[in-house]
């Protein structure tokens, strides 16, 4: 089990290193370069020189990446001249509220989902699976922004009982504070999620009904129940575990049209802002933090993986 | 449809029983339908057996026969749209279909157990092995945590699990197929059934491990006094363990009857042709063995049945009133629903039982150059561990050294378990792989050394046949993209010219011109296999190397693809190396045999001797645990019983590989022993008879 870690570890290190050398080098391929995009099209060219020395941009390629590498271990990301802040304060910012808004949302759709795919699958071509197909169908198809925007009307306008808008806290905490504010942008965003899980858990789940090992059980006379729960939704769950590790990202990144819709202020909003104003610093810096939790979303979803199935463990433990 | 038949039966073993005359388990009428969006199979029509305490009913039939559902039906485990829409199923007098469903669960749990096919699936992969063997006593008889644990180490302990008590904390992936379905065994006897179903307990282990097995359920049966019901296509397992044999086809029980007077006699002319179509049956005379019966065309559509005796159509003496009369099973301990039965005899039928001396092999004229000769190969698997940081931890052998000759038009055939090497020598041989050393000449050429464009040419000469010629098709090309793939890539003639090529092929295979514009998935298995072989043909090799090529068949289908691939030899002078582990087909097949073990060539001869007067342990062991469609006819055997596992590839035995599971083996097995001899050869230094069968 631990060289398993640790040769999955040593992988996803290589990944994140070569996602910095891409960083870097679109860094370095800015028309007019960073100088120019930090100091605006009116800067002469002793203003850019200038720039280019204070930053160590006139040394050699190498030094400049491990210089590059070098301030990104100390969690200097850059400086955006238009928050006239540096990287790491905005996202250090917006992160934690993105990251409410996504757990809260994925937990709901993860708890919601389960069940409808299990109800589905056990119900195989019977009317719930039918009627539950249909909803997830037509949650799959609605644009976000439409859903967003209908859920607006009828639970603020129509029947007003949530704030349209996200609570605009400067903290997390704060935020946490008027949880009816997030109840919308929540469930709006957790809606698609469930429509697309709960299709992966019910196929999972139909795929395993059918497995040898789950007339084995039946035949030592179990209930159906048991069946289901105890020997098929485990074996049944692993690509869940798939799908939330390639979420882990959006748990960073945020989710754009949920978070300019509702104006919440999260990582998909800063980025969104800053993509409008050129704003590359941030831009970058958001690309390296995305990029990071992609490759330890994967990492993590196979750490569980092993957790729950043992053959994976095995290969681990043997080789 | 009939009216419902009383079983008669006069029951010797039953008898036994004094007290318990009740039939422990009886079907009545059973109807069994599977719904389909095509329409309605109707699986089974009208099943009566029954089943006595303490007896073996063996149920034996092709695929589509109906012996797999009724053993469904009676666990109430039959697939989705599948449903008992007629009859009773009498299990110690109650009637199962008119019992609570919770009632019923409970007496499936208990009172009845059932193991599969396939050990590999058939068990939880995220269970502990003694968590899913103790389940039963949980949930049936509310045994608490420790007692069951305590419960499952002492059933695996019976079913001779070695150290039952670590294996109850492993997971399934960690045993080997054999061990896998002893735990399948231990979890359906763990609360005491009265009866044991096991469909097809044996088909996916190797022969060696089935004999054990098969001993296994036999030695339980009399210890738990249990009934069982032993499903399986393979005549020889009924024939060595069942008390009484039910013989299905399309859904009905065409004929049924003691196992030694079914066998010594079979009435129905379905049961006659089923045995005549057997291998092992026709090898009577060294060098010439006679065609096999094939029963020809196809078993009927359940979902439209035929009118009169559904084997009919298939049989050589059908007539117009079995096509039209509804034929029911005689009364009698014998039954059989046939209008022209087989008239009885006394005489026994030919055992396999063989002089020992065989005569001299084909010597007139000198022997024609070899088409293929393959010396000293040695293919090694690199053991790595990661995914991207790859180290090589190990190597595993899976050809160490292997020497063989093939003559033109000769059929050597290369049999062993699961793991020897057989195939991957057949993947060298066609050049999928490449060897890590040795030779593999080729009229003349060696191939393995050739660079890659000529290697392309050197296909012409030699063609793979596939086990499954399903999943070897692309499934979205019509069988005319198909044949002519091989001579585009090729480059052989024009549009016209491979068109032409292409019908002479389907005329050789003895299928259609309409097949052309169909797709793979639209035939049976014997169809597709000729389709494949005609693929194989298309480039006019002059060797074949046909890799299980009628292992997924049945017994009738598979005669007809044996007799084709015979037919063919002898029209076009093929040489094939025919791989398989089913010695008697390979016994039928194979001019000489080559009987691989962990990647090596412990013995190799001409087929006759090979099979009747086997020189190494090893391949006495494989003959012994083959069993034989004639039980009580059988010659005496030498039984070399081998037990244990195969030993990993990875670290093989040092010497003679076979030693560790040798019950001939001494210290000189360390060093490895020759091939030597000098038609029969064998590797061992203590081999079981000199050349030409004197006993050692």
């Amino acid at each position: 089990m631990v060289r398993y870690l640790i040769t999955r570890l040593g992988q996803a290190l290589i990944v994140i290193v070569l996602v910095t050398v891409i960083a870097f080098i679109i860094l370095h391929l800015l028309p007019g370069g960073a100088a120019r995009s930090a100091l605006g099209k009116e800067a002469t060219l002793e203003q850019l020189a200038a720039f280019n020395h204070e930053m160590g941009y006139d040394r050699p390629w190498v030094q400049q990446y491990l210089m590059y590498v070098q301030r990104l271990l100390h969690g200097d990301l850059g400086y955006s001249f238009q928050l006239n802040q540096s990287v790491t304060e905005a996202i250090g910012q917006r992160l934690p509220k993105t990251m409410a808004l996504s757990l809260l949302s994925t937990l709901l759709a993860v708890v919601v989902a389960i069940p409808l795919g299990v109800i589905q699958a056990v119900r195989r071509n019977r009317w719930p699976d039918y009627a539950i197909t249909s909803l997830s169908l037509l949650a799959y198809a609605t644009p976000i922004f439409f859903m967003g925007l209908m859920m607006i009307i009828l639970f603020s306008q129509v029947w007003p009982i949530l704030p349209p808008e996200a609570p605009q806290g400067f903290t997390l905490g704060e935020m946490l504070a008027e949880p009816a504010g997030l109840v919308l942008p929540t469930v709006t965003l957790a809606i698609v999620t469930i429509a697309v899980y709960s299709r992966y858990v019910r196929s999972s789940m139909v795929d395993n009904l059918n497995e040898n090992y789950v007339r084995t059980a039946r035949s030592k006379g179990l209930s159906e129940r048991r069946v289901v729960v105890l020997h098929t939704l485990r074996n049944g769950l692993f690509p869940v575990i798939t799908l939330l590790g390639m979420y882990l990202p959006a748990l960073f990144s945020g989710a754009l049209v949920v978070e300019s819709l509702f104006n919440f202020p999260g990582m998909g909003q800063l980025f969104w802002q800053a993509a409008l104003k050129r704003d590359f610093p941030i831009l970058l810096g958001v690309t390296l933090i995305i990029s990071v939790a992609t490759v330890l979303g994967a990492l993590l979803a196979d750490l569980l993986y092993a957790a729950v199935d043992p053959r994976v463990r095995l290969r681990g433990r043997t080789s | 449809m009939s009216a419902p038949i009383e079983f008669t039966v006069r029951h010797d073993e039953a008898a036994r029983d004094a007290g318990e005359n009740e039939p422990l388990l009886r079907l009545r009428n059973l109807h069994t339908d599977i719904a389909l969006r095509r329409g309605t199979v109707h699986a089974l029509d009208d099943v009566n057996l029954e089943v006595r305490p303490g007896e073996t009913l063996g149920i034996v039939g092709e695929s589509g026969s109906g012996k797999t559902m009724t053993a469904l039906s009676v666990m109430g485990l039959l697939p989705s749209g599948g449903s008992v829409v007629g009859g009773q199923i009498l299990f110690e007098g109650r009637d199962l279909r008119s019992l609570p469903t919770d009632e019923v669960r409970r007496i499936r749990g208990v009172r009845m157990g059932m193991v599969f096919q396939d050990p590999l699936t058939s068990l939880n992969p995220t269970m502990r092995i003694g968590t899913q063997v103790a389940e039963p006593l949980r949930v049936h008889e509310g045994a608490g945590k420790a007692q069951a644990r305590e419960r499952a180490i002492e059933i695996l302990r019976r079913v001779g699990m070695p150290r039952p008590d670590r294996i109850v904390d492993n997971y399934p992936h960690e045993l080997s197929g054999g061990m896998r379905q002893r735990v399948a065994i231990a979890m359906a006897l763990i609360c005491s059934p009265r009866l044991l179903i096991a469909d097809e307990p044996t088909t996916a282990l190797d022969v060696t491990t089935q004999r054990q097995i098969l001993e296994l359920l036999d030695d339980l049966r009399e210890e738990f006094g249990m009934a069982v019901i032993l499903v399986t296509h393979d005549l020889g397992v009924i024939a060595g363990r069942a008390d009484r044999v039910a013989v299905m086809y399309a859904g009905r029980v065409v004929e049924t009857a003691a196992t030694a007077e079914l066998f010594r006699s079979p009435r129905h002319r379905y049961t006659e042709a089923l045995m005549e179509a057997l291998p092992e049956m026709a090898v009577r005379e060294p060098g010439v063995p006679e065609r096999l019966y094939s029963i020809p065309g196809l078993p009927p559509d359940l979902s439209r049945p035929p009118a009169g005796c559904r084997f009919a159509p298939r049989c050589r003496f059908g007539t117009d009133e079995c096509r039209t009369t509804e034929v029911t099973l005689s009364t009698g301990g014998h039954q059989h629903a046939c209008l022209h039965p087989v008239a009885l005899t006394t005489a026994a039928p030919a055992a396999r039982t063989a002089p020992v001396s065989a005569p001299a092999v084909d010597a007139s004229g000198p022997a024609p150059e070899p088409i293929l000769s393959v010396r000293g190969l040695v293919k090694d698997y690199e053991a790595t561990t990661g995914g991207l940081l790859r180290r090589t931890t190990g190597r595993v052998s899976a050809v160490a050294g292997v020497s063989f000759e093939v003559r033109p038009g000769e059929t050597f055939g290369l049999v062993g378990e699961s793991g020897c090497g057989k195939s991957t020598v057949g993947r060298l041989v066609v050049g999928l792989e490449q060897p890590t050393d040795g030779q593999i000449v080729l009229d003349g050429t060696d191939i393995a050394r050739l660079p890659r464009r000529e290697r392309r040419r050197m296909h012409r000469q030699v063609q793979l046949m596939f086990q499954d010629s399903y999943a070897a098709m692309n499934p979205r090309m019509r069988v005319d993209a198909i044949l002519s793939e091989p001579l585009e890539i090729q480059q052989v003639g024009d549009t016209a010219a491979r068109r032409a090529r292409i019908g002479t092929l389907l005329d050789q295979v003895g299928l259609s011109r309409r097949v052309l514009e169909r797709y793979p998935h639209e035939f049976s298995g014997g169809q597709l296999q000729r389709i494949g072989l005609a693929r194989s043909l298309a480039l006019q090799p002059r060797l074949i190397v046909g890799d299980e090529p009628v292992s997924a068949l049945d017994v009738s289908i598979q005669a007809q693809v044996l007799n084709l691939m015979r037919d063919l030899q002898r029209e076009l002078g093929l040489a094939y190396v025919f791989i398989s582990h089913d010695l008697s087909v390979v016994d039928y097949m194979a001019d000489r045999i080559g009987v691989m073990y962990l990647g090596k060539l412990v013995e190799v001869g001409p087929a006759y001797d090979v099979v009747r007067s086997a020189r190494h342990p090893y391949t006495q062991a494989l003959l012994d645990a083959v069993p034989s469609a004639t039980p009580d006819l059988a010659a005496p055997r030498e039984s070399v019983t081998i037990r244990g596992e195969l030993p990993s590839a990875l670290n093989p035995p040092t010497g003679c590989r076979f030693r560790t599971r040798c019950p001939l083996a001494q210290e000189i097995c360390e060093t490895e022993p020759p091939l030597a001899g000098a038609a029969h050869q064998v590797a061992c230094h203590f081999p079981l008879r000199q050349e030409g069968g004197a006993e050692a």
